[in-house]
């Protein structure tokens, strides 16, 4: 036994628990700083701090960490997506059936811009397809917390919140269909052709409106105590997001669809005004410092071009199907321009799409993060400043900077 | 400052304004919706006059002038079509009622017009407190003496406008056991209550110049009398009512002024004098607080009964002139509120059966929606 035994190990145990409350601190002051120095949402000191803190440029996380925190991840984003889901009014689709033309739109077109360009630079097309396929989703977790932080009420916010969800769908389910096709290649085994993505999606489906009936009965059993019910829907959410995992099911689909659900139920709205406060403000602090700290830089160095490409070809195919149907879905040209800045930023939800990816085929995982992750990277600032400049020319962000 | 002078316009024609919510369809708070809004409805010909109010939660709508009730109501519902499409596109929805059950008047954000934005300042934290929602009704005067003698024997059945109006029972979240708290929001500002006693329009004018020169006003606008003369319109505006749940309503409480103005300006069955107003700040808060329960006191003839009594006794009144003006529908309207219960008390039992505020605003929405 040493002699200096009375001191405490360094460096301290494995545990993660302080690895997240140092992350946690360090990111909140940053995002302190960046409200209040460079007038600027605090996400932008929270991405900071994660890729400083990441193992590709200080070390302190390292990737055993980082692989340690992906549940804590999962939850975070589930959480996002989630609340997301509320936001989304299907009858908004119904009463004013251009939105729905016009998600349609942007996403086809910036689809097929991003498929063209990579095809254009010599890409395989099933690669091609499939990184534009991912490339169709927006990161909802910048379009939460910029609604949230900024308190944005309007047009802009109200557009970003639904195309932002509507896409991120889109890409999913496109991004399944390829895979089917992908199982083709290699296998002539119909079931798991047609199976697989059909169980992805209807059994997502299903599970989420299981969790929706659930949340809205124990609602209405527990009330009108509001802690009682958010402490509730809190577990009900992070069970959902297990559950997910555990029935190898789609987490984007199942928690965006529950949340969706869970308001389109809720036709005497006991559960509108449940929001998730302070707890979804550090959810969404861990989400962007973690997979900030996740990106791996280096493949900058492979992917740069076709990131480049993919990015521009993106912003282009969006903003075209934005622009085409403004006028008919009661959008003032001014607005179009700014709702399509709004649509720029890419993170979540493609990671989770290339982590899924991967995890079927690794062969393809590597090429395909290659390109993603590029544009993720390019897009990790720039894609939240384009949002929220576009979301403050349109008046709609309280710049007091209150959350 | 120009001497004021009254327009004179036709004897008992009508206009209403209607101060609107603009809700989400989330929870059904105010939401910054008015600017898209009108920018949508512009776009096409419409019924009626849509504008920007102080806060971007709240839009105002405006009546042209109308002789006849129907038309009046006809105009109502076309305008109220043409807000509610264009919410629908927008996924916002509009709704009656004096004020906003939930809202925190701090979240309110100023319309970015350099009147609203000198408003802001100058009051602070009342002009943000100040989003409520209000019905106004302009009768025609052929001369500014009628319309200063209007104004005043008015004064006497106010609280009968607020009563059968009151849809504001609920502010920021609570119950305030008034059936109008919007009212107790109007009684902040300094230069609100009512017009001082002045007969002759000469007089009135002298007033207002006097206030003018002091430098306490700049021009009519700045005063919130319940009820105030409108010199450039030539009318009188009576501005007490919260707005109702419904354009039938609103149509109702403004064939009701233009009936009891034409029996007031042909019987002239009050003495008015000063004396009026002896009660005046008395009755107002009964009817503010218990609506058509309330319990007024009539000096003049030193008898006390409750507004909805009051209600019946004044519809009898007038019902030759409302034969005359054919007004006689609405009329019988307002005389079930009065006895049935006004747009508040709907308000508590819709909120006892919903149990959510956020509910009970949608439910306005479906309301304004319908009638």
């Amino acid at each position: 036994m040493s002699e200096l035994f009375f001191l405490p190990s360094w460096p301290p145990g494995a545990d993660a628990l302080p690895w997240y409350a140092l992350l946690l601190l360090v990111a909140a002051i940053a995002g302190e700083l960046a409200r209040r120095w460079l007038h600027l949402p605090r996400l932008f000191g929270w991405i900071v701090v994660g890729v400083l803190l990441g193992p590709r440029v200080s070390g302190v996380l390292t990737e055993r960490m980082l692989e340690e925190m992906r549940g804590m991840l999962d939850v975070a984003i589930g959480v996002v997506l989630f609340q997301l889901g509320q936001r989304v009014d299907l009858g908004w689709l119904r009463r004013n059936p251009w939105l729905l033309a016009t998600s349609v739109l942007e996403s086809a077109l910036a689809f097929a811009a991003m498929f063209g360009v990579l095809l254009l630079i010599e890409m395989r097309p099933l690669l091609a397809a499939l990184a534009a396929a991912i490339g169709v989703a927006t990161g909802p977790a910048v379009a939460l917390s910029l609604t949230r932080e900024g308190r944005a009420q309007g047009q802009v916010t109200e557009r970003m919140l639904l195309l932002t969800s509507l896409n991120c769908v889109y890409a999913f389910v496109a991004v399944n269909i390829l895979l089917a096709w992908l199982h083709q290649e290699y296998s002539n085994d119909w079931l798991s052709i047609f199976g697989h993505p059909l169980y992805l999606i209807f059994g997502s489906l299903a599970l989420a409106l299981l969790f929706a009936l659930v949340t809205l009965v124990l609602i209405t059993l527990l009330g009108r105590r509001a802690e009682a019910q958010y402490i509730a829907v809190v577990a009900l959410v992070v069970t959902a997001v297990y559950a997910a995992s555990a029935l190898k099911l789609s987490g984007v689909l199942v928690l965006l669809g529950y949340g969706v659900m869970a308001r389109a139920f809720d036709v005497r709205r006991r559960f509108a005004s449940l929001s998730f406060g302070h707890l979804g403000q550090i959810l969404l602090v861990l989400l962007f410092a973690i997979s900030a700290a996740t990106l791996d830089l280096d493949l900058l160095s492979v992917g740069a071009l076709a990131g480049a490409v993919l990015v521009a070809a993106r912003y282009v195919g969006k903003a075209i199907g934005v622009f085409a149907l403004a006028p008919a879905s009661g959008l003032s040209m001014r607005k179009a321009s700014l709702l399509s800045l709004t649509l720029m930023p890419m993170s979540g939800v493609a990671l989770i799409l290339v982590h899924d990816t991967t995890a079927l085929f690794p062969g393809l995982g590597s090429a395909l993060a290659s390109v993603v992750v590029s544009a993720i990277v390019m897009l990790e600032l720039l894609g939240p400043a384009a949002a929220y400049f576009a979301l403050v020319r349109a008046g709609e962000v309280d710049e007091t900077g209150r959350t | 400052m120009e001497t004021i002078a009254f327009k004179p316009s036709a004897p008992l024609s009508l206009g209403v304004e209607l101060e609107l919510q603009l809700v989400n369809t989330r929870d059904c708070d105010l939401t910054r919706a008015a600017s898209d809004m009108l920018a949508l409805i512009e776009k096409e010909p419409h019924a009626g006059d849509i504008k920007p109010e102080i806060t971007e939660s709240m839009i105002e709508v405006s009546t042209g002038v109308h002789s006849r009730h129907d038309a009046l109501l006809a105009e109502l519902r076309q305008i109220r079509t043409t807000v509610v499409a264009a919410a629908d596109r927008l996924n916002v929805r509009v709704a009656g009622g004096g004020a906003h059950p939930f809202q925190h008047w701090s979240d309110r954000r100023i319309f970015d017009r350099p009147r609203f934005q000198n408003i802001s300042q100058l009051y602070g934290y009342l002009a943000k407190q100040f989003t409520v929602f209000g019905q106004h009704i302009h009768v025609g005067c052929a001369d500014g003496d009628d319309a200063l003698y209007l104004l005043h024997a008015m004064s006497r059945y106010l609280p009968q406008f607020i009563a059968l109006s009151a849809s504001s029972p609920y502010y920021q979240g609570v119950d305030t056991a008034f059936d109008s708290s919007r009212l107790n929001a109007v009684f902040a500002f300094p230069l609100s209550g009512r017009a001082p006693f002045a007969l002759k329009w000469s007089e009135f004018t002298t007033y207002v110049e006097r206030m003018n020169a002091s430098g306490i006003v700049e021009s009519m606008k700045d005063f919130y009398w319940d009820v105030r003369p409108k010199p450039e319109f030539g009318t009188i505006e009576v501005r007490v009512c919260d707005t109702p749940l419904t354009v039938e309503r609103a149509a109702a409480l403004a064939a009701y002024a233009q009936a009891l103005c034409r029996w007031l300006l042909v019987e002239r069955p009050d003495r008015i004098s000063e004396d009026n107003y002896l009660a005046y700040t008395y009755n107002r808060f009964q009817a503010c607080r218990f609506g058509l329960e309330g319990e007024i006191v009539d000096p003049a003839a030193g008898v006390r009964r409750t507004i909805a009594e009051d209600v019946a006794a004044t519809l009898q009144s007038v019902a030759m002139h409302a034969r005359e003006l054919e007004c006689e529908e609405p009329l019988q309207l307002l005389g079930r509120i009065a006895r049935e219960g006004n747009d508040a008390r709907w308000m508590r039992e819709a909120f006892a059966d919903a149990g959510s505020l956020a509910d009970l605003v949608w439910q306005q929405g479906e309301r304004f929606r319908a009638g």
